[in-house]
């Protein structure tokens, strides 16, 4: 980086469009959307984003990003989701109490996460295959359960009150979602940047070579991040079937690309492309706002697909492009 | 006989290398890939002896007919893999074909319900795909974007379009060039299974016959070295996105014809593509994808769901079961190439 006095503005500028391009990004669009639509920046529809948007994509894409930080990837989480779901629905149907059918649907979830710590520690198969094939195992799973993809709907009687003690609660005001949210947001920034074990991450991260050599138990760490992804997948699994009040065979897969897209807009926030609790928010919050955003100003959901896409790839476009060009 | 088979490789590689190490090593990693190779074989054995009417000529040519679509797809993933190497999270990858062959597709039946002729709508059809390629190649090469991420926002951008221009509803289509793709027939083969065989001749042709798919080879085996070599690198790069895109057009053809529409729900096709495209490593000798190991595990693949139909096995295990095959392969690939790593 050696830089003459001459041109050194521009560089620093490059540098500065490059870094925080995601919050420039992020402020435009904020802007964009409050003048186009009146209803945008009220509290009801802020509220309403933050609650049926942010949420559940959030934790989700809060457990990939753990994931990610140590190197690796998770296809299945969209499985761990429709598992916990699962689980969860049909044992509130079979007649057990809300907190078996949380701890059952959290559980299937875990099942899955070892399953990824299994293949990928034990059997050395790489992050990428591995959950690819577990995302494949899930889905036949899933249809053999349902007879083909029957959904599971419950919403009345005793299972609906307790999909309603989950998803329409509050405590001072604040709906339980949130408050799930906040609390994994807050357990997971520490776990991964305040932490010895989220010290271990990064390094396999960054690299597992050394990680290996410095005496980290790479094998251990690396199984105890796939189990944690899938069980925050698992979290989100047990809040949409609380909020939908049902279970829709295949409806985790929609979170993937989305939880993806959320971490690596995420990881442009730093010069290292290391994703972060924080980065992974702003991203959720950016395609939220967007998907939102377009909802109001009359796009109807096809061309919001086009519209997200775009978006990404010009965030993406930005930082990669502007990176390489400042270098 | 596979014993002696191996046994004299082992002994010809001993007497070349004169090390009894490396030798060893050979044998391991064969009988790795023998073992795969077995298992697809008894997997297909079990199907001939039990399966009613399976091996049939009439059954054989409708599992090549039906594996037309995915076959041209899984070229067009197997090239991106080979111009880009096969490291999954850095190499190359493009998540959009499936998407892309839906919007094609959508382009392709919606000009030819508006009345326009076959070869325009083909064209069309073809110059979407391409352009779709090119934007990946634009993304990845131009920009730098990592492929896993640029062809996941570009997965959406198509998959969006399709929607837009669909309304996510089937488009009916006919045409002299889709009647003839559904009944046309030469030598008692149905003209689709033709487009399978000729396209994978083309493609096998070109990348392991030629000095073009050799420099395909070093571009993604190690770019660095193909650099310094004076090889064009972004060109190559490119040059299999841009195919990738031709590939999912020609797919979006096939799939017209197959359907008499263009339907909505492409997208799921990227799995079994990405599986295909993987799966055929183990057919290589040095677990490198290959468009014939591609070819095979496509085929493997179709043997595998008309087998189930056949034998009246829900289909639902079919996902569950190439999920299987996967992780097989990949363990048995990984423990090969450990054995062979650790020098």
């Amino acid at each position: 980086m050696s830089v003459s006095a001459n041109d050194s503005p521009k560089m620093n500028l490059r540098a500065f469009l490059a870094k925080y391009s995601v919050l420039i990004a992020f402020a435009a669009i904020v802007i964009f959307f409050a003048v186009a639509s009146p209803t945008f920046l009220t509290l009801a529809n802020l509220f309403n984003v933050l609650v049926n948007n942010v949420v559940m994509l959030a934790i989700v894409a809060l457990g990939l990003t753990i994931v990610i930080s140590s190197g690796g990837i998770d296809l299945s989480v969209g499985v761990s989701v429709d598992m916990a779901s699962m689980v969860f629905v049909m044992l509130l149907a079979a007649g057990y109490g809300g907190v078996a059918g949380v701890g059952g649907g959290l559980g299937a979830a875990l099942i899955v996460g070892i399953l990824n710590a299994i293949l990928i520690t034990r059997l050395n198969i790489s992050p990428f295959l591995a959950t690819l094939g577990v995302l494949f195992i899930g889905q036949s799973t899933q249809q053999l359960a349902t007879s083909g993809g029957q959904p599971i709907y419950l919403t009345s009687g005793y299972a609906a009150d307790q999909f309603n003690a989950i998803a329409r609660t509050a405590l001072f005001g604040v709906p339980t979602p949130v408050i799930v949210l906040v609390v994994v947001a807050v357990a997971v920034h520490v776990l991964l940047h305040r932490s010895v074990f989220g010290r271990y991450v990064q390094a396999m991260g960054a690299q597992p070579g050394v990680a290996w050599y410095s005496g980290i138990r790479v094998p251990r760490e690396l199984s105890l991040v796939h189990m944690l992804c899938a069980l925050l997948a698992g979290v989100t699994g047990i809040l949409l079937s609380a909020t939908v009040k049902s279970y829709v065979p295949l409806s985790g897969n929609a979170f993937l690309l989305d939880a993806i897209g959320a971490t690596f807009i995420g990881t442009t926030l730093s010069r290292e492309r290391k994703p972060s609790v924080i980065g992974t928010l702003l991203g959720v919050l950016l395609l939220a706002i967007v998907k939102n955003g377009l909802l109001l100003v009359g796009w109807n959901f096809y061309w919001q697909q086009v519209g997200i896409g775009v978006l990404v790839f010009l965030v993406l476009a930005a930082s990669f492009g502007l990176r390489r060009a400042s270098h | 006989m596979n014993a002696t088979a191996l046994h004299s490789e082992a002994v010809v590689s001993d007497e070349t290398r004169a090390s009894a190490k490396s030798a060893g090593r050979r044998f391991g990693a064969l009988v790795v890939r023998l073992g795969a190779i077995a298992a697809f074989a008894g997997i297909i054995f079990y199907f001939v002896l039990l399966a009613p009417g399976f091996t049939s000529t009439f059954n054989l040519i409708n599992v090549v007919e039906q594996s037309a679509i995915l076959g041209v797809l899984a070229y067009g993933m197997t090239s991106v893999i080979i111009g880009g190497g096969s490291d999954v999270t850095e190499g190359g990858i493009d998540l959009s074909i499936a998407a892309n062959m839906g919007l094609c597709a959508a382009v392709y039946a919606t000009l030819l319900s508006m009345g326009y002729g076959d070869m325009l709508s083909v064209l069309a059809a073809i110059a979407v795909g391409m352009a779709v390629g090119a934007l990946n190649a634009l993304a990845v090469v131009g920009l730098g974007i990592l492929p896993l991420l640029a062809t996941l926002a570009v997965l959406n951008v198509a998959a969006g379009m399709e929607l837009t221009l669909t309304q996510n509803t089937v488009v009916g289509a006919s045409s002299p060039l889709l009647g003839f793709l559904v009944s046309g027939s030469f030598l008692g083969i149905s003209a689709l299974a033709w487009a399978l065989i000729l396209f994978s001749a083309l493609v096998i042709a070109v990348f392991h016959y030629t000095s073009f798919g050799l420099r395909l080879y070093a571009v993604g085996g190690h770019p660095e070295a193909a650099r310094a070599a004076g090889l064009s690198v972004p060109f190559y790069v490119s040059f299999t996105y841009v195919l990738s895109g031709f590939c999912a057009a020609v797919a979006s053809v096939l799939t017209v014809s197959r359907l008499s529409a263009s339907t909505p729900g492409s997208g799921e096709l990227l799995l079994s593509v990405l599986a295909a495209a993987l799966l055929g490593t183990v057919f290589s000798r040095r677990f490198v994808p290959t468009m014939g190991g591609t070819l095979l595990s496509v085929l493997f693949i179709g043997l595998l769901v008309n087998g189930f139909q056949l034998l009246n096995v829900s289909s639902y295990w079919v996902n569950g079961v190439q999920g299987a095959l996967i992780l097989l392969v990949v363990a048995i690939t990984s423990f090969a190439r450990g054995s062979e790593g650790s020098r």
